[in-house]
């Protein structure tokens, strides 16, 4: 079976920076043999978490939208490979709309324990960040970091690895910049690698 | 001259922790009878997150005609800015994230267009508050919302050493806030502190 690959577009802007870099992650999975697949949020229809915690009674969210659909095939692949710009320090608001919708997964694991990813589920299920900057600080994506973690840890992803590139404005656009291209696309070829080999792997017994 | 206050409460549950914290600041803000308060809840406001299309640094304007419009001059106007917000999942809550991505116009105006976001007299006399509330304990759990705040303030000209913080952790439920020992004390300080400075500011 094909490992499945993931791609979830958190940028408003359709073929930028990020989303180049996305899709040449995705090219390299798919050259390497995988099944991979790409949501762009801004196509989707949903709304922010209301903070309701209704969820946390029922493990479901009140609000059926895109976002469930999109959290069901989450759950459902190896791979998952977040893309968002920073702005204003941090992931677009799209992106950290679709996060803070997770609130359920985290009541079903914590509240209610009906959600529980062993550790041997988390090692064969790798979640990558891809992100972009304008700005050239070191530490403009340090911000991001955390609610990236939160989101692999809610949905049963190993935090694999980053690929994230700065000084966008300087470069004049991630197509002009040395390596970040070149990165991507072999990360991609390696991470599904990888999985294979741990699909290869017997399942441990409990 | 009132002194002109404008609090946004960022969190998409009503009259939760974060909102209880910054109305507690309102009120003490408000026992100065010339002090103007105006409160806007963001889950009503309708502000559509940024869509990046840049267009504001030709524009010197957004091209999404929602909420903004009129927050956008109310944000102008204030002396003191305030904003409350949830931590959820390590970071500002989606609807306070998207306020501060459409704050982007300022930035544009700012450093693209080399425009005046607040007329030059009153630059330094501005003073932004945050306030937020955490369920989860952790002595980091604010660090990552903290950034994007001072990004928001930064392009709105409130100097970073002009923005006051009270963030208390530990607090989950609905209402928990009002069993925390220091906070309701904490933020009615804080409130008479800030019109305090800010008159002494404005009178100079």
């Amino acid at each position: 079976m094909a490992v499945t690959v993931l791609g979830i577009s958190g940028s408003p802007h359709r073929h930028g920076n990020t989303e180049t870099l996305l899709d040449s992650f995705l090219s390299g999975a798919e050259t390497a043999g995988a099944s991979v697949e790409k949501v762009v949020l801004r196509d989707l229809d949903y709304t922010p978490c209301k903070g309701c915690n209704a969820c946390h009674k029922t493990g479901e969210c009140i609000v059926q939208d895109d976002v469930i659909t999109l959290f069901d095939k989450i759950l459902a692949v190896d791979c998952i490979a977040v893309a968002s710009p920073i702005y204003s320090m941090g992931i677009t608001a799209e992106l950290k709309g679709l996060i803070d919708r997770g609130q359920y997964l985290w009541a079903r694991k914590f509240i209610l324990k009906t959600l529980y990813f062993s550790n041997d589920h988390i090692k064969r299920h790798k979640g990558l960040f891809i992100s972009t900057a304008g700005l050239s600080w070191d530490n403009v994506f340090d911000a991001a970091f955390p609610a990236i973690t939160a989101f692999f840890n809610g949905t049963g992803f190993e935090y694999y690895d980053n690929i994230i590139a700065n000084k966008m404005d300087q470069h004049g656009g991630i197509k002009n910049h040395p390596t970040a291209l070149t990165e991507a696309f072999e990360k991609g070829q390696t991470v599904v690698r990888v999985l294979e080999k741990g699909m290869a792997e017997p399942i441990p017994k409990k | 001259m009132p002194t002109k206050v404008l609090a946004f409460a960022g969190s998409p549950r009503r009259h939760g922790n974060s909102e209880t914290l910054l109305d507690w600041v309102l009120a003490s803000m408000g026992d100065d009878p010339d002090v103007t308060i105006e409160k806007i809840a963001l889950t009503e406001a309708n502000i559509s997150p940024c869509r990046g299309c840049n267009a504001c640094e030709k524009l010197n304007k957004c091209i999404q005609r929602d909420g903004m419009d009129i927050i956008h001059d109310k944000i102008i106007d204030a002396d003191c800015i305030l904003i409350s917000s949830p931590i959820f999942c390590l970071g500002l809550c989606a609807q306070v994230k998207a306020l501060v991505d459409r704050a982007q116009v300022f930035r544009s105006r700012k450093y693209v267009l080399k425009l005046p976001v607040v007329p030059p007299g009153r630059k330094g006399k501005r003073l932004g508050v945050f306030l937020a509330s955490a369920g989860q304990k952790w002595d980091y759990v604010f660090d990552a919302a903290v950034p994007s705040i001072k990004c928001f303030y930064h392009v709105t000209d409130v100097r970073d050493a002009d923005i006051s913080y009270l963030m208390i952790n530990g607090i989950d439920e609905k209402g928990a806030i009002e069993s925390h020992p220091t906070a309701k004390a904490d933020a009615q300080k804080l409130g008479k502190a800030v019109i305090a400075e800010l008159k002494k500011r404005l009178a100079a």
